[in-house]
């Protein structure tokens, strides 16, 4: 194994366990009857992010590039809206079982073509059936 | 249905643009840091518009969104650094799986049932990592060969 595999690995393993640890604790609070301050939860849950990114930064350069800013304030925007269009389109009655396989699993396939096409990102026969399956998992396990 | 589509936009551009700000070279921490304080400043923009100020909540909403909310920010910290090292694809493929320790969470902690479909489903997520795995495996043998044969030819 590759030394660049295995970082990839280690990383992938630290942001799977802590990507899925991230959503758990909206089922902490609606099995503690706190479901109804959803919004607000939301808000703290950004200010937690917040103060570890902001450790995370000072540990470093204290500099943002224009890069950095531009696409680091697009990503910021796009991860509340996509929060933010999903909550309106459940609230205007399309059902879970539509909206969530249209997000996780349509997005799953634009960013694999996005990263085919656009980066020319070479995916060997393995890895297109592991895309395959995955969207395929998400799909069964969001209706 | 519009909104539906605009969620997808939203949450494709989200893949897109971290691939691109790792090919423009930014630093993980510091597209971490914006991603966080630019959703901050707009969902507080937003709740501000719509109540006119901060609403109440239980200390205990706060005290579990904190540690659960850092979480995230350690996930996305973790896959900005790992796109160094790997495909936009498969790499949000593999972070997406992720969707899995919630319903496994459920089950452990609040005893939630495990029917045919969530069987299925986590099925698929352990069969989709193990492929993810093996292409990773076939690639890096590829690329050994190649240094390989490019080694011989000198």
């Amino acid at each position: 194994m590759t030394s660049d595999t295995s970082r990839w690995l280690r990383l992938m393993l630290i942001a799977f366990v802590t990507n899925g640890l991230g959503p758990f604790g909206l089922k902490v609070l609606a099995a503690n009857h706190f479901g109804e301050y959803e919004p607000e939860y939301l808000i703290f849950w950004y200010i937690g992010g917040l103060v570890f990114a902001a450790a995370a930064f000072a540990f470093g350069k204290r500099y943002l590039s224009r890069s950095e800013l531009l696409f680091g304030s697009a990503m910021g925007f796009c991860s509340l809206g996509g929060q933010f269009f999903t909550g309106e389109a459940l609230t205007a009655g399309i059902p879970g079982y539509v909206a969530f396989p249209i997000t996780t699993g349509g997005s799953l396939f634009l960013v694999a073509l996005a990263g085919i096409l656009l980066f020319k990102e070479r995916v060997g026969p393995y890895g297109l059936a592991g895309l395959a399956v995955g969207i395929l998992a998400l799909v069964i396990l969001s209706i | 249905m519009l909104d539906t589509v605009l969620a997808l936009l939203s949450f494709s551009a989200l893949g897109v643009l971290a691939k691109m700000a790792d090919v423009k070279r930014a630093r993980p921490s510091a597209i971490n840091l914006l991603l966080y304080s630019s959703s901050l400043g707009l969902i507080l923009l937003i709740t501000f518009a719509q109540h006119g100020g901060m609403p109440a909540s239980p200390l205990f909403v706060k005290a579990v969104a904190l540690p659960f909310g850092a979480c995230s920010a350690i996930a996305i910290l973790a896959l900005q650094s790992a796109l160094r090292f790997g495909n936009i694809s498969t790499t949000w493929l593999a972070i997406n799986l992720s969707a899995a320790i919630p319903t496994v969470g459920s089950i452990i902690f609040y005893h939630e049932q495990l029917g045919t479909r969530k069987t299925c489903s986590l099925l698929l997520i352990v069969v989709a990592l193990l492929l993810l795995w093996k292409d990773r495996k076939m690639s890096d043998m590829a690329s050994e060969n190649t240094n390989l044969s490019e080694s011989r030819t000198q």
